[in-house]
């Protein structure tokens, strides 16, 4: 059963979300403030982090951010606006995914399911993959770049993965929406655009004019090896 | 939308002809006015030099004819004091100017130099006043021509001696005289007409660039300010009307803000509920009838309600021009089939059923990119559907059109895809579609709304968000009855401008009236 960690200052919501979650299947742990959620990651780890972004004190991009110093938990963020600026913000510090309020249970249960399912595809791809100077091991979760290990959260290790199955084709947005994060046609593009960047400050070597993961413009994204 | 979106405000010029049919605009009175000034003033001066000239011309003329008339008349009285003179020879002899004739009477008879001006040309008051002894000068017109007679009495030898002077040579110079001066005149009015308008072109130039402002804020940019200059006449206006805007602006993102503010305060308890109910569905089986039916109400109407605040807080971002797009190049005929999918209406725990009207994808669609943005584009299928499922049977058709279509067999380059969604609904009275795609309105069909469903938003978000695109959307009879949408959108990207989006603006110009009258929205 997996442990979900929920950080809301809303009381009610808090207990509302964690009713339903528990629902769902999920054991569920839940703090009030981003400070809370640091020491309960820390004492307690989750396997999953859902953050508002509204947070008295240390707010959800922080608390994002301060988590992702020391791991590479899915985060999933919580926002009461779907404006550009709180989606890019929150998904730069570091959060995999998003959810609007007021969102549907099910919903939210199906994005986490797809952020968990993760560690179960891994299995599948055994080669060791490699372009440039980074080799990537997908049995093990390992991307090494000129043999030192990079810190991937697991959809940008997804996401790379991905990309390095296919070598020198065209991935459309939604087909990289719907094999990494599991959302159909309609998902938002914003997530793989800035999935790519963050993995491009990882693997490339200079990510401003980037060798590996090129961008099509308004076709996708392609690696070339 | 359509109040603020299609009205006239955009069009001042329009509405100043319209509500001031026959008056002339200040542009066109200045003008006038100084072309009229001008006209008298020229007039006037070419006036006086005229009959100036006139004058003088005369009274010299007139001297030196006398001068010569009594020359002549002395020299006939001498020849005449001689009894040896033939009268006839004497009267040739008289030296003339060139175009002047003599006349003499002596003797009770008239002899004159020239056949057609003999003693009946000379008008009977100078020969009456002449024969009784008193020197007299007259003008007279004979055959069309101007003629000045003098004539000097000889009572010495009884006779009379006139002499008629042709003043046509003068005429002609006054008349060359009064064309001068009045193609002088002509040309002063146009001067002045010019001068009129340059210098009303000039003084209206600062109002102009307040027009400009003004269509710029009745077309949604409100952080539009017009720059104020060095002059303290236009100064003062300049700086009231940026007050104004600025006011206006403050007052429009102060209502789009408490609408945005507002739908965000109901998120958090809609959060709760649509979580709590979700648990509640889950422990259905563990509820009484009278229960499960309480929760199947409380579930529609949440829903309900979410949807309410998700589609005003989307017409607070139109209003506060703060809606942006995020465009994806996309295969059209997919996009659609994609959307359409999307928009089934949910069968059971969030499955959507099968699409059950067909899907067609026209000539020519296959293989062109439409930059759209699917989010924008799924959310206008959706209401179209929705629509359709409350106000007729459900959508019973959707097709993917290009725009030109083929022209016998040949298909012009592709400025436009056209999505027609029909049903076989009772259809919309040709009056009330132009008001379709306004906010909350049910019109006549009020009494078909069925309980339960749509939140009177969806219509005019469709429009709003194709406007967002650059495109138009309208409504039309179907041809088997019902109602047909259009959703046009266009294939270049370029003709929008993404820049004015980040400004604030929608980037469209909404002052464009719809160029058909069946109720359409841009």
């Amino acid at each position: 059963m997996s442990r979900i960690l929920i950080v809301e200052d809303d009381e009610r919501i808090r207990s509302s979300m964690r009713l339903a979650l528990e629902d769902e299947g999920y054991t569920v742990d839940d703090v009030g403030s981003g400070e809370e959620a640091i020491g309960r990651f820390e004492a307690e780890p989750a396997e999953l982090v859902l953050i508002d972004l509204m947070l008295p004190g240390m707010d959800g991009f922080e608390a994002c951010r301060a988590l992702r110093r020391t791991s590479t938990v899915p985060v999933i963020m919580v926002t009461a606006r779907s404006d550009t600026h709180d989606v890019v913000a929150g998904l730069e510090a570091g959060a995999d995914d998003y959810v609007t309020k007021p969102f549907v249970a099910k919903e939210l249960a199906a994005r986490i399911r797809a952020l968990l399912r993760r560690s179960r595809h891994e299995g599948e791809e055994s080669a060791v993959l490699s372009f440039g100077d980074v080799e990537i091991e997908p049995d093990a979760g390992v991307v090494r770049r000129a043999g030192a290990e990079v810190h991937c959260t697991r959809t940008e290790f997804r996401l790379l993965c991905e990309l390095a199955n296919h070598p020198g084709k065209v991935l459309s947005r939604e087909q990289l929406l719907e094999r990494v994060w599991g959302y159909d046609y309609f998902g938002d593009g914003r997530l793989v655009d800035v999935h790519v960047r963050r993995l491009r400050t990882k693997v490339e070597p200079d990510p401003a004019s980037p060798q590996f993961i090129l961008t099509v413009r308004g076709m996708g994204y392609k690696l070339v090896v | 939308m359509a109040d603020d979106g299609t009205g006239g405000t955009g069009r001042p010029e329009e509405e100043g002809a319209g509500g001031r049919a026959g008056h002339l605009g200040l542009r066109a009175r200045v003008t006038l006015t100084f072309a009229i000034a001008a006209f008298g003033l020229s007039a006037l001066m070419a006036g006086i030099t005229y009959f100036t000239a006139r004058a003088t011309f005369l009274s010299e003329r007139q001297a030196a004819e006398q001068r010569q008339a009594f020359a002549n008349a002395a020299l006939v009285q001498n020849a005449l004091r001689s009894p040896t003179t033939q009268v006839n020879q004497l009267i040739e002899s008289v030296d003339t100017l060139p175009g002047s004739r003599s006349v003499l009477r002596t003797g009770g008879q008239w002899y004159a130099t020239s056949i057609s001006v003999g003693q009946s040309a000379i008008p009977p008051a100078e020969r009456a006043l002449v024969l009784s002894g008193t020197p007299a000068t007259q003008r007279f017109i004979l055959a069309g021509t101007p003629q000045q007679v003098i004539g000097v009495p000889l009572p010495a030898v009884h006779a009379a001696y006139f002499e008629v002077f042709s003043l046509d040579e003068l005429a002609g110079t006054l008349r060359a005289l009064a064309i001068a001066l009045a193609g002088a005149a002509l040309v002063t009015t146009i001067a002045g007409a010019a001068v009129g308008r340059w210098a009303s072109s000039r003084a209206l130039r600062p109002l102009a660039g307040l027009t400009d402002a003004a269509v710029a804020i009745a077309g949604g940019q409100l952080d539009t300010r017009v720059g104020t200059g060095d002059d303290p006449d236009l100064d003062e206006l300049a700086s009231a009307f940026n007050r104004m805007t600025a006011n206006l602006q403050d007052r429009i993102e102060r209502e789009a803000r408490f609408t945005s503010d507002v739908s965000h305060e109901l998120r958090s308890p809609l959060t709760t509920l649509t979580a709590t109910v979700s648990v509640l569905e889950s422990h259905r089986t563990e509820l009484a009838p009278r229960a499960q039916r309480a929760l199947d109400l409380l579930d529609g109407d949440l829903r309900r309600f979410t949807r309410m605040v998700d589609d005003l807080l989307e017409i607070s971002r139109f209003d506060a021009g703060s809606a942006e797009l995020s465009l994806d190049e996309v295969d059209p005929g997919e996009l659609v089939r994609r959307a359409v999918a999307a928009a089934a209406p949910v069968v059971v725990d969030g499955v959507r059923g099968p699409v059950t009207f067909p899907v067609e994808v026209g000539p020519g669609v296959e293989g062109l990119r439409l930059a759209v943005d699917k989010r924008r584009f799924e959310r206008v299928m959706a209401n179209l559907t929705e629509n359709a499922a409350v106000y007729a049977d459900g959508v019973t058709r959707v097709r993917v059109e290009r725009q030109p279509g083929p022209i016998g067999g040949v298909l012009p380059p592709a400025e436009a895809i056209r999505v027609i969604v029909e049903d076989h609904g009772p259809g919309v009275p040709e009056a009330e579609r132009t008001h379709l795609f306004e906010r909350f309105y049910r019109g006549g069909r009020a009494g078909q709304r069925a309980s339960g469903h749509g939140t009177g938003l969806g219509l005019s978000l469709v429009a709003e968000h194709v406007r967002l695109h650059g495109g138009r959307v309208w409504s039309e009879d179907a041809s088997g009855g019902g109602t047909r949408f259009v959703v046009e959108l266009p294939l270049r990207p370029d003709s929008l401008q993404p820049d004015s989006f980040e400004t604030g603006s929608v980037g469209v110009d909404r002052s464009v009236p719809p160029p058909v009258s069946t109720g359409e929205v841009r």
